[in-house]
């Protein structure tokens, strides 16, 4: 598994991460950037939508606690990871695959590392196993007890 | 002119979604005056062959319940397609997989060594599994290959409506068959259900405060729930916000949260993710350690948010990987 790459979606609030540089510049550090304006945005479906779409891990980078330009958008994202990583537990997904960090960085520079530092972990967990048991379509129908 | 041709049938199926339909009373009667029921194996004989011999589109309508688990169910799935001219999937495991789809968090080789050789009442010397097929005498004998996964019916198939519920009640059920009678059916691909939650016609809607905030998440038998009070309120999951409405409450009224039987409403496909940010922004937490003790509260979470429908959801549906 040496060339296994693993991808992480990264969600960022431009309240507080990389508002001060330019987003292309940004996001030519790193694929799967989604900067959006508060992380309370995020549902649940989106980040199971990522993983469906191939991801294997999520970073959600929100506002310091307190700093919420919407009052609680950081503190309601981060309930919502601890639910679904509590979910992603239960169906035998390592938890570790989403991550929640609620700081500030107006030049983004850390956003680019943070995401580099996801995937070195992830990289030890292998790819996510998006379903527990590989998928197989049914063979066409054999005879059955029904007869002929 | 001739009756209308119906067919109900079961695939990977308990009964209860037949027994929903015996659940209209007298009003069968009326429906078998006005059409032909051609199959029913659960009530009446009639072979598959003579389903065969007909001609395709000669059914009016199928009411099918039951997931597909194996090749003879994905058979007759694809029989009855055939045949038919409208299929209408039945329950919730015609649905979405229901309760038997929660067999998917296991894998086929686990489900059986369980089942033929570890489970504490199995005596399996020989180490007999069952085959496809098996060669007895010289003859070959042949059983019905079990899938790997549980599929919800329109995995296998084109289904034209769904009916949720585990099982439905009987009101949607005539609903449902008299709509087909008097032609005054919705658009292909529609649910003959409500399309609201489940809270809006909750009664014990007004008794919720303002603002839900729970400090606790308590299971259902481990307190004695207030009939005439919001489940949520009271720290007991119900996944009333994000089920579809049409059950008639049936687990409400004898004081159960709801489990989600109607699966999600119109739009969403995930009714189990859907519900994860309603439950999120009622836990009153501030501290990480708050937040994980809480959460470390809910006992199994996939099985009580998927309990019907985890083979339609997004991590579980094969559909995601064509």
């Amino acid at each position: 598994m040496s060339d296994y790459e693993p991808k992480v979606v990264c969600f960022s609030c431009k309240f507080s991460w990389g508002y001060l540089t330019d987003e292309d510049t940004l996001s030519s550090k790193m694929d799967n950037w989604v900067p959006l304006i508060c992380t309370g945005k995020i549902d649940a479906t989106h980040m199971l939508d990522a993983f469906r779409a191939g991801a294997d891990g999520i970073l959600i980078l929100g506002c310091p606690e307190g700093d919420c330009h919407y009052q609680d958008g950081n503190y309601e994202a981060k309930k919502r990871v601890y639910l679904i990583r509590r979910l992603l537990e239960s169906m035998g997904i390592d938890k570790g695959r989403i991550r929640i960090v609620l700081s500030a960085d107006p030049e983004g520079e850390s956003i680019p590392k943070l995401v580099a530092e996801m995937r070195r972990d992830l990289a030890k967990l292998g790819p996510a196993k998006k379903r527990p048991v590989k998928e197989r379509k049914p063979k066409e129908a054999t005879k059955g007890r029904g007869g002929t | 002119m001739a009756k209308p041709k119906i067919a109900i049938c079961w695939l990977g199926s308990c009964g209860g979604c037949d027994e929903a339909v015996v659940d209209i009373n007298e009003v069968l009667l009326r429906v078998a005056d006005a059409v032909d029921i051609i199959l029913w194996p659960v009530a009446m004989d009639f072979k598959y062959d003579s389903v065969r011999r007909m001609k395709n589109g000669e059914i009016a309508l199928s009411v099918v319940n039951g997931h597909v688990r194996n090749s003879e169910q994905e058979e007759i799935a694809k029989l009855l397609r055939e045949k038919s001219q409208l299929i209408l999937a039945f329950g919730a495991c015609a649905c979405f997989g229901g309760t038997p789809g929660l067999a998917n968090l296991s894998t086929k080789e686990d489900i059986f060594n369980w089942v033929y050789r570890d489970a504490p009442t199995v005596v399996n010397p020989n180490g007999n599994y069952p085959q496809a097929a098996s060669r007895v005498n010289g003859k070959e004998l042949t059983l019905p290959e079990f899938y790997d996964h549980v599929h919800a019916l329109n995995d296998i198939i084109d289904v034209d409506y769904y009916l949720p519920g585990c099982p439905p009640p009987p009101y949607l059920v005539m609903y449902a068959v008299s709509a087909v009678l008097e032609n005054k059916l919705p658009p292909k691909g529609s649910t003959l259900a409500p399309n609201r939650a489940l809270c809006d016609s909750c009664k014990r809607n007004k008794s919720k405060p303002d603002r839900i905030s729970i400090k606790e998440i308590k299971r259902i038998h481990e307190v004695e729930a207030d009939p005439d009070v919001c489940f949520l309120a009271q720290g007991i999951i119900c996944l009333g916000p994000a089920t579809r409405d049409g059950c008639g409450e049936a687990c409400m009224n004898i004081n159960i949260p709801c489990r989600g039987c109607f699966g999600p409403v119109e739009g969403v496909e995930d009714s189990g993710a859907k519900f994860i940010p309603a439950m999120a922004s009622i836990l009153d937490a501030e501290s990480d350690e708050d937040i994980t003790r809480i959460v470390n509260q809910f006992v199994d979470p996939v099985g009580y948010l998927y309990r019907f429908s985890l083979p339609v959801s997004i991590f579980h549906n094969k559909r995601a990987e064509k």
